[in-house]
């Protein structure tokens, strides 16, 4: 079996529908509320928006199958890398360890998706999660994934345990606690490596949280995480401290969602108006 | 009876206007709803699920969201099934207004959420009672979120789903008791 | 009252664990050192299939396994301190060569399609051979001196009996037809004649029986 697979070689069964990154940012539509007054209305999912179930239900498919590439790129870290030169043997037994945290997620997600009316597949897959998992340095995947995919985990399960405890959904609120907990673990994972690994290599150091932030803003794209209320997730910050996330830090995704969010409705502002000239 | 579905062409999907109205003349003469103007206004626009929907004794207007009629598995792509649903959802909602015994149901933006939710679970189970493929868990769920979540709610919902006539009154009288008990 | 001070055995009638044991401190080290190299190579090719296979069912028990026989690995390298040996990576090793190629022919199915191949050099040769070569282990080392090394196989064992079991059970879900029956077969053999040549887990002797041709020996 070779070394670093591609992203296109995702085995999935035929239920599966995959799209990219870039599939996604070519869409010119507007998934806020329309650009009026009701604009200033919250995007936040709350179980308060008019398309809370359907929203919610979205995004729990999406959590699902992020939570399947976060699985296949934790135990692709396991193959990917020889043991000792490439990648320390206790680095690759906590990867081995997120690998059976992520397939407890995944188990989490179908039974809540289950709960939730969705079924599986019926969502397109954005497999830009993966993608963050497939650099050939492992310090970049702790980067990518570790700190920046599982940090933003943290925001999104805590907006899904939020809504479950405003519902009263005796199930999502419980779930989503069980897997933060364990998304904690993993940012810690990768900040804890992350300062080992490059303790007298500043160099590669400043390469992997330069990564981090390029992932930080992909995943930051749309403006569907800031302090906005336009945004639907917002910044976790008390679990993300837990997790060893500095106030800057906290700081710098906050400005970053904000940036993305602007950028975002002037993107679609343009495209809008070029189509109805 | 005019059956319009605006716009012609699209921008953003890849959504076709000819077939579009295909379903839903079949759908306004299975509801029989041939015998009024209808109007199909997509919103390209946005990518929601949203149905907007304005209702006079001479027209209905239908203005789904481009999301509604969308295939969720790939994105951008018209489903025939959620362009089904939607216009069934759409003449529904306008029949039962008209003429379904609802003229006293607040307008769409006035509704609460357990309102909308009500209403729909009353629409949608006549959707899936007449054959079409609905995710009936979906409808639960959100009936759920809105009155609660417990046996008691999941009866009443059954009740509701498998209503096939009722009036605004019936229907807002159980709901407000369901979460008068919920509560 | 009982007399607090009045002499007791000090081994108690239900205890008969026996002193001798059949293996020397080094030659524990060395087996603990085969072992961790086994289970680390067992982890990470599970862990790399995991994106490869697509039934979904199967992906999520590779990831629970792979979790597994990564904590088995782990045991094993606290051990070897213990033993001795300060550097547990210069006892990390296979046993022999033969056993590098058993490895080398399990790990190379990679196809989406071959998933039936993937299980079965696990779960129907690998597996087996752990539970082979650590139920000679347990049943040979000397349960007073070696009691860490016997806390760690039960443990260990559990898990490999509980894998074996959901192994096997993933394979039956899989073979469909007469074509499928031959394929498991076929890389079982393949996969089995390759641990011949290694002897086993630990090499010649996994399991108390020297498989290896002795010198001379007429064919």
């Amino acid at each position: 079996m070779k070394k670093f697979m591609p992203v296109e070689e995702l085995a999935r069964d035929e239920r599966f529908n995959q799209i990219t990154q870039a599939d996604r940012m070519a869409d010119g539509r507007n998934a806020l509320i329309a650009d009026s007054e009701k604009s200033r209305r919250s995007n936040r999912l709350t179980p308060a928006r008019a398309d809370a179930s359907e929203a919610a239900r979205a995004l729990m498919h999406g959590i699902f199958v992020g939570e399947i590439q976060a699985l296949e790129g934790a135990g692709r870290t396991c193959w990917d890398f020889t043991t000792g030169e490439e990648a320390p043997f206790e680095l690759k037994l906590d990867m081995a360890r997120q690998a059976w945290d992520e397939a407890r997620h995944v188990e989490i997600s179908l039974k809540l998706s289950d709960w939730m009316g969705s079924e599986i597949g019926q969502y397109a897959e954005n497999t830009v999660l993966f993608q963050a998992a497939c650099s050939n340095d492992p310090v970049l995947r702790l980067a990518g994934v570790n700190r920046a995919l599982e940090g933003l985990a943290i925001d999104v399960f805590t907006t899904m345990k939020e809504f479950g405890e405003l519902a009263g959904d005796p199930y999502l609120e419980f779930c989503e606690d069980w897997m933060l907990a364990d998304e904690v673990t993993h940012v810690k994972m990768g900040s804890d490596w992350l300062r080992k690994i490059t303790e007298n290599d500043p160099e590669r150091r400043k390469k992997a949280l330069e990564f981090q932030g390029i992932v930080d803003k992909m995943f930051s794209y749309g403006g569907s995480r800031s302090d906005s209320e336009e945004s639907s997730f917002a910044i976790a910050r008390r679990f993300r401290e837990l997790a060893g996330f500095t106030e800057d830090e906290n700081d710098h995704i906050a400005d970053l969602g904000m940036q993305a969010l602007n950028e975002r409705k002037a993107q679609l502002r343009e495209k809008q108006a070029a189509a109805s000239n | 009876m005019t059956l319009t579905v605006t716009p012609d062409t699209y921008n953003f999907v890849a959504f076709d206007t000819a077939y579009t109205t295909r379903i839903a003349e079949r759908m306004a003469t299975q509801l029989g709803l041939d015998d009024i103007d209808i109007l199909i206004a997509v919103n390209e626009n946005s990518s929601l699920t949203r149905i907007d929907i304005d209702v006079t004794a001479s027209l209905i207007t239908i203005a789904p969201h481009s999301g509604a009629m969308e295939d969720t598995r790939r994105p951008r792509q018209q489903s025939e099934l959620n362009t089904t649903i939607t216009m069934a959802r759409g003449m529904l909602r306008a029949r039962d207004r008209l003429r379904g015994g609802f003229a006293d149901a607040p307008a769409d933006t006035e509704l609460s959420l357990p309102q909308a939710a009500v209403w729909d679970t009353y629409i949608l189970g006549r959707i899936a009672h007449m054959d079409i493929q609905v995710n009936k868990q979906a409808w639960v769920y959100n009936f759920r979120n809105r009155h609660g979540f417990s046996d008691a709610v999941d009866a009443v919902f059954e009740k509701v789903w498998n209503t096939a006539n009722t009036t605004w009154a019936e229907l807002n009288a159980l709901s407000a008791n369901t979460l008068s008990v919920t509560a | 009252m009982a007399d607090p001070t009045k002499p007791r055995a000090s081994f108690a009638p239900w205890d008969r664990r026996e002193l001798p044991g059949s293996f020397s401190v080094e030659e524990t080290a060395r087996r603990v050192g085969n072992y961790k190299w086994a289970e680390t190579k067992l982890f990470e090719v599970l862990g790399g299939w995991i994106a490869t296979v697509p039934e979904l069912d199967i992906k999520l028990r590779l990831g629970t396994h792979c979790y597994k026989h990564a904590w088995h690995a782990e045991l094993w390298h606290k051990r070897l301190p213990e033993l001795r040996e300060m550097n547990p990576a210069r006892l990390t090793l296979p046993a022999n060569d033969a056993l590098v190629r058993f490895v080398d022919a399990m790990t190379e199915p990679e196809d989406p399609s071959l998933t039936i191949e993937k299980l079965v050099g696990v779960y129907r040769v690998y597996i087996p051979h752990f539970i082979s070569a650590y139920t000679y282990h347990l049943n040979n080392t000397s349960e007073i001196t070696d009691m860490p090394t016997i806390r760690s196989l039960k443990f260990i064992l559990q898990d490999e009996f509980e894998d074996w079991r959901d192994g096997e059970m993933l394979i039956q879900s899989l073979l469909e037809t007469p074509d499928h029956v031959d394929r498991a077969a076929a890389h079982q053999a393949k996969l089995e004649k390759l641990m011949l040549e290694a002897g086993g887990i630990a090499g010649h002797g996994s399991i108390g029986i020297n498989t290896q041709a002795p010198q001379g020996a007429m064919s």
